[in-house]
């Protein structure tokens, strides 16, 4: 494989989520989209100013549902109607009422499991690398006491002699380059 | 690579950033329900006499009249609904706790104290009861005896009569509504007096206060709870399932109390949103506790399709001719068309919209869901009553025109209720003051 060179993106170090969370503000005002917030605790206004609450898990959890409802049903019917047909009570093969329950559970099952992989996958995990472990403040920092905004390369917005003067005057304790 | 600079600046900037766009919240002076509660009370009253008077047509035949008495058990029935099941969902929330409850505890509170029309409401079925249960139009054991001799009942009637005489007879279903009806009178008004008297504590606002009167609220009410779901499942057999008295399920009375959980939410959440219109709702109902009621009732929503459908699913699996006819009788005959919508109305709908994280948290589509629900709660009614009587089981298109008293009398009486509720609304501040929530719900809110 080949060895990728270059610029991850510039990353601001904060001293408080405030501080943090307005740079992130005033980015984004600038038209900055790629661009995340790292923090060590769950810091609500950062999330809204990034804007993050919408994503694809809902859709992913409603698909699974109906996968699951579809292929309990199926496999009910091709159970009890085709493959094995057995004669209980004299009711109908095809007695869907019966069929319900394990259909209700599967669907359960499969939005639950949808909803979980999905998060996971569209948040990028499992991922054994990741270019910011490269700053060395970002590795002492952001599960201690220190509040990240990187701003990343492949914005179009991205220049980084003017990006870093704009990272610059939220006063950041720092503004470092990390490599990819 | 490190630029340091002075962090004297940003500090400001920061909490700029964090309280600019949503501020301390502060609740309004006036605390009083808005001049909007007595239009809608206004338009409440004047909706219920005009569908009372339309009402009376029903009157000049027989079974006109027939339709009008049960209409008016469906009607007497959603009444107890909002007025017994407002009060358990009034407990309900003093032991659970949390802000859903405050944001609701005044609707909660104005329900319960519609119960003088509930009780005044019960004293025409009890006069008007021979038309609807074969116990009272035969309320002795000799009664039954010459019935049966002149095959006026089947074997099995009189059986079922003879048989359940204990718990279904004019008399004894008297004693048991006197039970009744005290314990939600004693429940609703010690309830009602002690969150007046919270609010008026000198201490109002300490820990000291808000433990006393939390010990004390969940104390009564984790006791009432059990009283209610056990009074509620007797009122729902005396009125309801008695209207075929040889039938019986164990999963009625819970079906009950889950349908008006379903409902009493579906008015309460109806009722905070269209207030939040203006103050003091504007300021106290956050989308946030909208969004939490919408999943609390969609967790109604489910819990209720899921009793209905278990119940269904038993007597299907058992197939006993004791049993099914409960439900042929409600299929059969044009009743399947009922059936359906029923469902649809019941479940599907409600259950798709709800499932919508932006309906939620919508206040236009909340407010025309939850009434559409209230809707669909009196159409279920409607499919567990009228098919119980002969001449209208398996066979849906006999009644024609006077099954419009189905739609006309509900709601004439629950207009007349709704102005009811609403001028108990208006005698209450809209918003509790002497309970920790309520700092809770004026905090900045997060979008989740």
């Amino acid at each position: 494989m080949p060895v990728e060179e270059g610029v991850y993106g510039l990353l601001a170090e904060f001293n408080t989520p405030q501080a943090m969370v307005y740079a992130t503000e005033r980015t984004r005002a600038a038209g900055f989209r790629r661009m995340e917030c790292y923090t060590p605790y769950p810091v609500e206004e950062a999330a809204t100013a990034l804007d993050v609450h919408r994503n694809r898990v809902p859709l992913m959890t409603l698909l699974g549902g109906i996968m699951g409802l579809t292929t309990a049903g199926l496999m009910q019917t091709w159970m009890s109607a085709i493959s094995y047909p057995v004669n209980i009570a004299g009711r109908p093969l095809f007695s869907w009422p019966a069929f319900i329950i394990p259909a209700y559970e599967w669907t359960i099952l499969f939005a639950g499991l949808s909803a979980a992989f999905s998060m996971l996958a569209l948040n990028g995990l499992p991922q054994v690398y990741h270019p910011l472990f490269n700053a060395p403040n970002f590795r002492s920092g952001a599960t201690d006491d220190k509040f990240f905004l990187c701003l990343e390369a492949t914005d179009p917005r991205f220049d980084l002699a003017e990006t870093r003067t704009l990272l610059e005057q939220f006063h950041a304790v720092s503004v470092v380059e990390v490599d990819l | 690579m490190a630029h340091g600079h002075e962090l004297d600046a940003h500090a400001m900037h920061g909490s700029h950033a964090l309280h600019a766009d949503h501020g301390p919240r502060v609740l309004p002076k006036n605390l009083s329900a808005p001049p909007m509660v007595n239009a809608w009370r206004s338009q409440a009253l004047i909706g219920g006499a005009v569908a009372l008077l339309v009402s009376i047509l029903f009157l000049f035949s027989h079974e006109g009249r027939m339709h009008f008495l049960r209409a008016y058990l469906l009607s007497w029935f959603l009444m107890f609904s909002l007025c017994g099941g407002g009060l358990c969902v009034l407990m309900l929330q003093y032991v659970s706790g949390g802000k859903w409850g405050l944001v609701l505890r005044r609707p909660l509170e104005a329900m319960t104290n519609t119960l003088p029309m509930l009780v005044v409401g019960f004293i025409p079925i009890m006069l008007f009861g021979k038309s609807l249960y074969l116990w009272m139009a035969y309320p002795t054991y000799e009664a039954v005896h010459t019935a049966l001799e002149n095959h006026a009942l089947t074997e099995g009637e009189a059986h079922a009569l003879t048989w359940k005489h204990m718990m279904l007879s004019p008399v004894s279903v008297s004693i048991q509504f006197c039970v009744v009806f005290a314990f939600l009178w004693t429940w609703k008004a010690l309830l009602n007096r002690w969150s007046l008297e919270r609010d008026a504590d000198p201490n109002a606002g300490t820990s000291a206060s808000f433990e006393y009167w939390r010990i004390k609220s969940e104390n009564l009410s984790g006791i009432g709870i059990l009283f209610y779901v056990t009074l509620l499942t007797i009122v729902a057999i005396d009125l309801i399932m008695s209207l075929d008295i040889t039938w019986y399920s164990t999963m009625w009375g819970l079906q009950f109390l889950v349908g008006q959980g379903y409902l009493v939410l579906a008015v309460g959440i109806w009722t905070i949103v269209r207030l939040s219109r203006e103050q003091p709702f504007a300021t106290a109902l956050r989308v946030t506790e909208q969004h939490d009621l919408g999943k609390f009732l969609f967790g109604f929503v489910m819990l209720n399709i899921y009793l209905t459908f278990a119940q269904f699913l038993i007597i299907w699996s058992a197939n006993s001719p004791e049993e099914i006819g409960f439900y042929l009788h409600r299929i059969r005959g044009g009743w399947w068309a009922i059936c359906s919508l029923d469902f649809l109305f019941h479940w599907v709908i409600p259950f798709c919209m709800l499932l919508s994280r932006d309906l939620k948290r919508n206040p236009r589509k909340m407010i025309r869901l939850t009434a559409f629900m209230m809707f669909a709660r009196a159409f279920d009614l409607f499919w567990l009553i009228e098919p119980n009587f002969p001449e209208s089981m398996n066979n849906f298109g006999h009644a024609g025109i006077t099954m419009l008293a189905y739609v006309t009398v509900p709601v004439g009486i629950m207009g007349l209720w709704a102005a009811y509720y609403l001028t108990n609304l208006a005698s209450r501040p809209l918003v509790v003051l002497n309970d920790p929530h309520t700092a809770e719900i004026l905090e900045p809110e997060h979008g989740h």
